[in-house]
């Protein structure tokens, strides 16, 4: 639903971490960019691949030793004055790098596959959670479908 | 190969001579990638001398797949060789990004495992 001129944009909010979740927010986000911006095979892969390794370490290690799950809000922006996609993932919880009992995210490929299916991959953690930031550049946008 | 990409990762067992297939079709996520794992360990139990994983028709190859390889890899050498049949952007391309094509022989079509394991 995006009208001539605006940005388009994609947001999950407040999602339980989990599996089940990461794959239907992949299926969504495929949907999107499909209608939105206009990604040879590849690039539309790398995207979809490297979102949902963020979402995997949400999903995995933001909330281990919580009674709990928490959320993960994805949030997906396309610059077109830059033709410049953003996705930004974040959770609230934990991740663990340096804990030898548990699986880390640290052992795993998906920050290694972020880095390198993205133009930039910034992870920011902080004691209130982490946010990954992915960005590709040169990606255009779909003009010809006008949906109301 | 004819069958519809699933949500789930579908999976079929066959035997080519000594090695075994492991046919992979849809998702290989963080849900279906233990059923990976089960399969590749049912497919050695049959003693072959090579376990092919193919995934031509694989949509989605995420790091939880690709996990399980290498550590079957690991796990079955040197009494038997795992390789796997992938092509295209969702699956050879992370694989050789990650350079998990360096560890594990990968093969862009089934034929060209075969022919390769069977010389």
């Amino acid at each position: 639903m995006t009208e001539q001129g605006d940005s388009a944009t994609f947001a999950k909010i407040g999602v339980v971490a989990g599996p089940e979740l990461a794959a239907q927010i992949r299926q969504e986000l495929a949907e999107w960019l499909r209608q939105n911006l206009l990604l040879d095979p590849e690039k539309s892969s790398d995207v979809l691949l490297a979102v949902y390794e963020a979402l995997a370490n949400a999903a995995e290690f933001a909330y281990v030793g919580a009674p709990q799950p928490g959320p993960m809000h994805v949030r997906a922006a396309y610059d077109d004055s830059a033709a410049r996609l953003t996705v930004t993932v974040t959770d609230e919880g934990h991740w663990r790098v340096n804990d030898n009992d548990v699986p880390n995210v640290a052992r795993g490929r998906g920050i290694p596959l972020m880095h390198a299916l993205t133009d930039r991959t910034d992870i920011d953690s902080t004691a209130s959670g982490t946010e990954v930031r992915l960005q590709w550049d040169h990606v255009a946008q779909n003009c010809g479908s006008r949906t109301t | 190969m004819s069958s519809q990409p699933t949500a789930n990762g579908d999976i079929k067992q066959s035997r080519v001579g000594d090695i075994s297939v492991v046919s992979v079709s849809g998702t290989v996520d963080m849900i279906t990638a233990p059923k990976l794992e089960a399969a590749i360990g049912s497919a050695a139990e049959g003693a072959p001398s090579a376990v092919v994983i193919d995934f031509t028709a694989v949509e989605f190859l995420a790091s939880a797949g690709m996990g399980v390889l290498v550590a079957a890899h690991g796990d079955l050498a040197p009494a038997v060789k795992l390789v796997v049949v992938a092509d295209g952007p969702a699956t050879s391309r992370p694989l050789k990004l990650v350079g998990i094509a360096d560890v594990v022989d990968l093969y862009a079509t089934l034929d060209e495992a075969l022919a390769a394991l069977q010389s």
